[in-house]
């Protein structure tokens, strides 16, 4: 700095010239602004999200008692320990693990197959968008007690169409077994949340180059060379966060299990969350509810982790 | 200067004026208050209005009972408490009166299922009576099933209401027909009449299950020597897997695979119970308690059949004691009313009047009187003579569903006899250490 500068500086008023404080007052409000908007979410996301899960994690520790002012004694590991000497959560981690396998691909590939069909070029393709979106905004609760009864013993429409053609009434007590039960709740599952993937890999097959797929097109590939090399490669990105997002939300099954099923038959359909709700809930075992939904955290986490880390491998290769 | 003075002066003087007013009137109004508190204090006793929650049934008279004999008598013999009774579905009561607990207002009374008295002291959210006034009075005139009911690791923490247990209901038309003439005495006459009872050509079966929990299936299982716990209910090794357990258990799969037993046993969709099905022909035989007299009593034609006790096995005849018990919920604001209301509905006059509407009394007192009262209740309060009550303890729910899910596997034909209850066994034996 020279000495004309520095003079510059020793002739600058001691108050900032008008208008510096509005400038800073409106530098103040536009970085405050965003935070201020983001506020009441995350208001609620703390309340409803966050501090459940410290609580659900804190109460895990010890026999928590749900009447205030019973002493709750802390117990450590204990309800960690229990859970891999029940015999009976077995059913339910078994059922959690079949029904992320069966419906998380099967979504995938629908979706993905339905958005590759749903083309510019596919006559009235808002309303094949809306009809196959359509199941997704409905509630699962409606969604369930619906599948319910086409499948119910009773009256119900699954019976009544293979009655049809199989020439003769058929009764298939598809909630009382255990593999029509499992499969009942499958087909909700998938038809309620393909709309999702859809609409994911929609999005996504959109911003995928035209000239990209045009030029491999020219070059002479074929279409399944052009999905392998071009569209999918393209697509990855939402093909991770779609799988990591069913992966965390099949883990998450529940209430097509409770009121499809209920678990039953004898607790043969039960998934985890059912298994911890009738812990909770039933037997008043919270702690042991709150440590099995504890470890179904930790282990969906990890999952997720691990499904990032794959993709992220198989891109960079 | 002096007319700032002045000013204040006058001001000062309003103000004093203004508080000298506002501290009559004020004061005034406290004495007001007070004293109308205390003239209608004086003039009328303080009312307490208890909250007493139940599953009675409306269908018949028995809620209607409680709500015009017995609440009414009640509050004439207690001037100054008011009962109010919400009565619940089963399934809703237990979780409401939970939830309400947790939130810090509970009803003050609530008619418990006495399966789930130890959960709930096991919770913390029901008073220990032991001490009370009221339970002290009726205490020693329990019969001692019902009192058990009560107790859970050596305190008290609930009234014993009403009782009930299984008998074997038989269709007398069926049995004619088959040409049998009494209802079975020991287990192996009632297979063996099982199997001759049972006619494919008109839906018949011999026997009816209505389930594969421990309240349906105890009777069979106890009778045959078998059992689900130690005394103290706390281990199930050695008893719920024993060989006495295994036989009874392989006896009713093995009359299941015959044919012998109905759709009741395994349920869904398609399974009519015992209750359903009996009165129209479906089973000859089936286990059920007294509140089904009243349901037969209005069905037109009656259905002809007649009451047996248990048929006994190598372990006796044993059925299981259900009821219900009355609970006070812990810490409430009016704990002696409650005692007295819960001690009234133990009274001779409660008891009684209930035993009309199916409710079996579970006094001493009142037994012989129930029974002079409806005769066909005389086999029921025989039974209750050796009839044994479930585990009580605050794992009971979970070691039952542990039972009920591992026998569907065993009568589905997914797993042997005796894996399934070494499996039940281990999660019973967890349902037990997490209570």
């Amino acid at each position: 700095m020279d000495s004309k500068d520095s003079t510059l500086l020793k002739q600058r008023p001691a108050v900032s010239p008008p208008g510096a404080a509005s400038r800073r007052r409106s530098r103040l409000t536009r970085i405050a602004t965003p935070y201020l908007l983001l506020l009441p979410a995350a208001f609620l996301y703390a309340v409803f999200i966050v501090y459940p899960i410290f609580r659900q994690f804190d109460i895990s520790f010890f026999n928590w008692h749900i009447f205030p002012g019973v002493s709750n004694p802390f117990v450590g590991w204990t309800n960690y320990s229990r859970i891999f000497h029940d015999p009976a959560i077995r059913t339910a981690a078994e059922n959690t693990l079949l029904f992320l396998v069966i419906t998380v691909p099967i979504q995938m590939a629908l979706g993905l197959a339905a958005a590759a069909l749903v083309t510019d070029r596919l006559p009235g393709r808002g309303l094949w968008r809306a009809l196959i979106f359509l199941p997704v905004v409905t509630s699962w609760v409606v969604v369930s007690y619906v599948f319910a009864y086409i499948f119910g013993l009773q009256g119900g429409l699954a019976n009544a169409i293979i009655s049809i053609f199989a020439g003769h009434t058929v009764r298939i007590d598809w909630l009382a077994q255990t593999w029509t039960g499992n499969a009942v709740i499958w087909i909700v599952s998938i038809w309620k949340g393909v709309g999702w993937s859809f609409i994911m890999f929609l999005a996504a097959l959109d911003g995928v180059p035209r000239d990209l797929v045009e030029s491999a097109r020219v070059d002479g590939a074929s279409e399944p060379r052009i999905w392998r090399h071009v569209v999918i490669p393209n697509i990855r990105p939402t093909i991770t966060f779609v799988s990591v997002l069913l992966v965390i939300g099949a883990s998450q099954v529940f209430t097509q299990v409770f009121i499809t099923t209920g678990g039953g038959p004898f607790g043969s359909t039960g998934v985890l969350l059912t298994y911890a709700y009738q812990q909770a809930f039933s037997f008043f075992n919270f702690s042991y509810a709150a440590a099995i939904a504890s470890l179904m955290a930790v282990i969906v986490l990890g999952l997720s982790i691990l499904q990032i880390r794959l993709m992220r491998r198989n891109h960079n290769s | 200067m002096r007319i700032n003075r002045a000013i204040r002066g006058r001001t000062g003087t309003v103000a004093r004026l203004f508080v000298a007013f506002s501290a009559l009137v004020f004061g005034g109004t406290l004495f007001g208050i007070a004293n109308t508190g205390a003239a209608s204090a004086a003039s009328k006793p303080k009312t307490v209005t208890l909250q007493y929650w139940s599953t009675y049934n409306t269908a018949d008279k028995e809620a209607s009972t409680i709500a015009n004999v017995i609440i009414p008598k009640f509050e004439k013999e207690n001037p100054g408490i008011k009962v109010k009774s919400v009565i619940y579905p089963y399934s809703d009561l237990l979780n409401k009166f939970i939830a309400t607990s947790a939130a810090g207002n509970p009803p003050d009374v609530m008619r418990s299922d006495i399966a789930w008295v130890a959960q709930l002291a096991g919770q913390g959210i029901i008073q220990n009576v032991g001490g009370l006034k009221g339970f002290s009075a009726i205490k020693k005139d329990a019969l001692p099933g019902p009192l058990l009911t009560t107790e859970v690791k050596g305190k008290f923490y609930a009234y014993p209401d009403d009782t009930n247990t299984q008998a074997l209901y038989w269709n007398k038309a069926d049995f004619a027909a088959a040409g049998i003439t009494s209802p079975p005495t020991t287990i192996t006459q009632m297979l063996a009449d099982a199997a001759t009872l049972t006619v494919p050509a008109k839906q018949q079966y011999g026997l009816g299950v209505d389930g594969t929990d421990i309240w349906n299936m105890a009777p069979y299982v106890w009778s045959m020597g078998g059992s689900f716990t130690n005394a103290k209910y706390t281990t199930a090794s050695g008893f719920m897997d024993s060989s006495a357990t295994q036989t009874a258990v392989s006896t009713l799969l093995t009359a299941l695979k015959a044919g012998y037993i109905g759709s009741d046993f395994q349920g869904g969709a398609s399974a009519v119970s015992g209750e359903a099905g009996f009165p129209k022909g479906e089973y000859a035989m089936y286990i059920d308690g007294p509140w089904a007299i009243n349901t037969y009593a209005a069905l037109s034609p009656v259905p002809s059949y007649g009451i047996a006790p248990f048929p006994s096995g190598a372990g006796g005849s044993h059925s299981t004691v259900g009821g219900e018990d009355t609970v006070v919920a812990k810490n409430g604001k009016h704990i002696a009313a409650a005692d007295k209301f819960a001690a009234f509905l133990a009274s001779p006059f409660a008891q009684l009047a209930m035993a009309k509407q199916g409710d079996m009394t579970s006094f001493k007192t009142d037994s012989a009187a129930e029974v002079k009262a409806t005769p066909s209740y005389k086999v029921f309060a025989t039974q209750l003579l050796t009839s044994k009550i479930r585990a009580n303890s605050a794992g009971y729910s979970a070691l039952d569903t542990a039972w009920s899910n591992v026998m569907g596997q065993i009568l589905a034909g997914g797993v042997t006899v005796a894996a399934g209850l070494a499996t039940a066994t281990q999660e019973a034996n967890s349902a037990l250490a997490g209570s």
